[in-house]
């Protein structure tokens, strides 16, 4: 009895493994740089126009996109806009602001919310006109978009001094191709 | 002479009296035209009235339309928009889905913009105090409200349903409650104000209504007299023309039979062989020349009025001295005023200008005057003649003036007005059993029309009458110029 349980335990564990997804390729695989030849653009972190602060930095904006980081200075609560897995644009931040893969983020959250360290879980927008409302809509959202989605109901803050428009600007994403 | 009364032949009267009766002769002349014209008037003058009732309730519907109408469906689609705005607020709610969350606060500010917009633009158009404060309370409630709603909001999509329940009850619905109770204070506005548009417009139809019915009776009554006074006016013109024409036959016939009867009895003695003596015979031969003459010149008399009846006479217009129609008017007159006993009393101003006329029509016509002078001079035997120069009375200038005075029986003022009209023939002279045609002032006035000039009587009861004849004064530069100075015998006609 007991090897038939040890033999069926080995088998999920087996079937757990094989219905894994596959581990995250390398970032640079999967989100070529601008040296590649690969047309990119600028990936700008928006937040709400109300919002006082101008510039993070790249340790900053790691700690708000982990939810390390609960309020602004002003006291307003920050809440973290999120696109759906697999978007472009949530691989930057994954692979350069948060340095995880889906799986590590995904656990982080579910973490910290059991630890009471993180008091909100992100908010998941299925498009980047979602996005750009949610933080119009809420003076302590912060969020991430194109540089082409970005109009004037949002602001765009500095990263590490630097604007998206500016050389040296960290944060790219692949063009969208035209369908 | 408080009791004297003047009167002009065609020409407008100097004493109220005298002008009250050509009025009414007028009237009476022309009333047909007169009561058109006068129906005409009234139909026009109320007509303007009816009309501009009619704009007025027009102009008073479009208003309604524009103002009220629009402005109900205008507050009916803010409140719709404003409830819009707190329903998709809700809806908000009741989604975890942070997408649709989005939609729905979307969907919120869309109708927020449109009620922003609709209250700015009740602003715009509100002229009233009133209005204006409601305007004002109106944009700073909903301000309010959307400043909650706002809040509201950021907490669905923060994902705090409680935190965002709990402020959309103690601050989303009393402030939203105030607009709501804002709005339909509008709406109130609206409706009172169509309501007194409305009681405009059916004021103003009534009114339009009995102005309609009244001119519509005004007319038919005027109409009606109208018809009737013309009627009337015909019936008494005709009737009036039929006894002036009796009594002209009568009076003409009277007028022949008296010397008729002399020339017959006259030949019958003679033809008896009555009449033996030489003495007799030319006694009974002037009688006869005078007699027959008499008649002549009755006669002679309705010719020449028949003649100028169609206005169409000629006469020979020359340039002509006073002296010369003096004289001429007493060498036709001598007789008669001899005849008659009379003494012609003469005035006649040095240097007086030129007229011109024609020297017969102008001799007739004095000729008349100075036989109505005679006719009805009475007892005084007296006739003024008196020409001079005056200021003329009815254009700029001078006019020669020829005036026949006598102090008889006068003129009655009720006959004034008529003694220049044709077949005319006073009561008065009637009962006195002065006998006469009714046509010698008529043919005279005539005749001073055609020349150019007026005739005009100033007379006062068994006082005495004056009758003028006033002649315009040749201009010495137009003689002149058309040399008919130089050439009194040169003439023209008319």
């Amino acid at each position: 009895m007991a090897r038939l349980a040890s033999l069926v335990i080995v088998l999920g564990l087996a079937a757990l493994l094989l219905a894994a997804p596959p581990r995250e390729t390398a970032p640079a695989a999967s989100h070529p740089r601008p040296e590649q030849n690969i047309p990119t653009q600028p990936l700008a972190i928006v937040v709400n126009r109300s919002n006082t602060v101008d510039d993070l930095s790249m340790a900053e904006l790691r700690k708000v996109f982990l939810g390390e980081r609960s309020h602004w200075p002003n006291g307003r609560r920050i809440t973290l806009v999120m696109r759906e897995p697999g978007e472009p644009e949530r691989k930057t931040i994954l692979k350069d602001v948060c340095q995880m893969n889906e799986s590590e983020l995904k656990n982080h959250f579910l973490h910290g919310l059991f630890t009471g360290e993180i008091l909100v879980s992100p908010k998941i927008l299925a498009t980047p006109v979602g996005v750009r409302k949610f933080v119009f809509n809420v003076p302590g959202a912060i969020g991430y978009l194109r540089l082409t989605d970005v109009d004037n109901t949002v602001k765009v803050v500095r990263v590490d001094e630097f604007l998206p428009e500016d050389k040296g600007y960290k944060l790219h994403v692949e063009v969208r191709l035209a369908n | 002479m408080p009791a004297s009364a003047k009167y002009e032949a065609a020409q407008s009267p100097v004493a109220l009296v005298s002008t009250v009766d050509r009025v009414l002769s007028a009237i009476l002349r022309h009333n047909a035209t007169l009561l058109l014209v006068l129906v005409f008037c009234a139909v026009a003058v109320v007509s303007a009235f009816v009309i501009r009732d009619l704009q007025t309730a027009n102009a008073e519907a479009q208003n309604i339309y524009a103002v009220s109408v629009q402005g109900l469906r205008q507050i009916g689609e803010l409140q719709f928009d404003a409830q819009e705005t707190r329903r998709a607020t809700l809806y908000a709610l009741t989604t975890s889905d942070s997408n649709l969350q989005v939609e729905y606060a979307d969907q919120s500010r869309g109708a927020d913009q449109r009620v922003t917009d609709g209250i700015a633009q009740y602003l715009r158009q509100a002229k009233l105090p009133a209005e204006i404060e409601l305007a004002n309370r109106l944009t700073r409630d909903w301000a309010n409200y959307l400043s909650v709603r706002d809040e509201v909001l950021a907490d669905i999509l923060e994902g705090t349903t409680k935190e965002a329940v709990s402020l959309d009850l103690s601050g989303g619905v009393p402030s939203f409650e105030r607009v709501r109770e804002d709005l339909n204070e509008v709406k109130r506005s609206y409706d009172d104000q169509a309501s007194q548009r409305l009681a405009n417009v059916v004021a103003t139809s009534r009114r339009s209504a009995v102005r309609l019915i009244g001119i519509l009776g005004f007319t038919f009554l005027l109409s009606s007299t109208a018809v009737w006074a013309i009627q009337r006016s015909r019936m008494l013109s005709a009737i009036q023309l039929a006894k002036l024409q009796m009594e002209f036959v009568a009076s003409v016939s009277h007028e022949l039979r008296t010397p008729l009867a002399v020339l017959s009895s006259a030949a019958d003695n003679i033809a008896d062989g009555l009449i033996e003596g030489k003495v007799d015979l030319h006694k009974y031969g002037t009688v006869l020349q005078n007699q027959s003459r008499q008649m002549s010149s009755l006669v002679d008399q309705i010719l020449l009025f028949a003649s100028t009846e169609d206005r169409q006479r000629r006469y020979v217009l020359q340039p002509l001295d006073v002296t010369q129609i003096i004289a001429s008017l007493e060498a036709s007159t001598r007789e008669l005023i001899q005849g008659a006993r009379f003494v012609l009393e003469r005035h006649i101003d040095p240097g007086l200008p030129q007229v011109m006329g024609d020297l017969a029509a102008l001799t007739q016509c004095l000729q008349n005057l100075i036989g109505n002078a005679v006719k009805y001079g009475g007892e005084s035997r007296w006739i003024g003649l008196r020409a001079f120069v005056a200021p003329a009375e009815h254009y700029i200038g001078q006019e020669l003036r020829i005036s026949v005075s006598d102090r008889g029986i006068g003129i009655d003022r009720s006959d004034l007005p008529h003694i220049f009209e044709p077949f005319y023939r006073s009561p008065r002279v009637n009962a006195m059993q002065i006998h006469g045609t009714g046509l010698g002032l008529s043919l005279a006035t005539r005749i001073a029309e055609t020349l150019g000039g007026r005739l005009s009587v100033v007379s006062e009861l068994s006082v005495g009458s004056t009758f003028t004849l006033h002649l315009p004064i040749v201009e010495r530069e137009r003689l002149e110029m058309t040399g008919v100075a130089s050439q009194p015998n040169s003439s023209r006609q008319t």
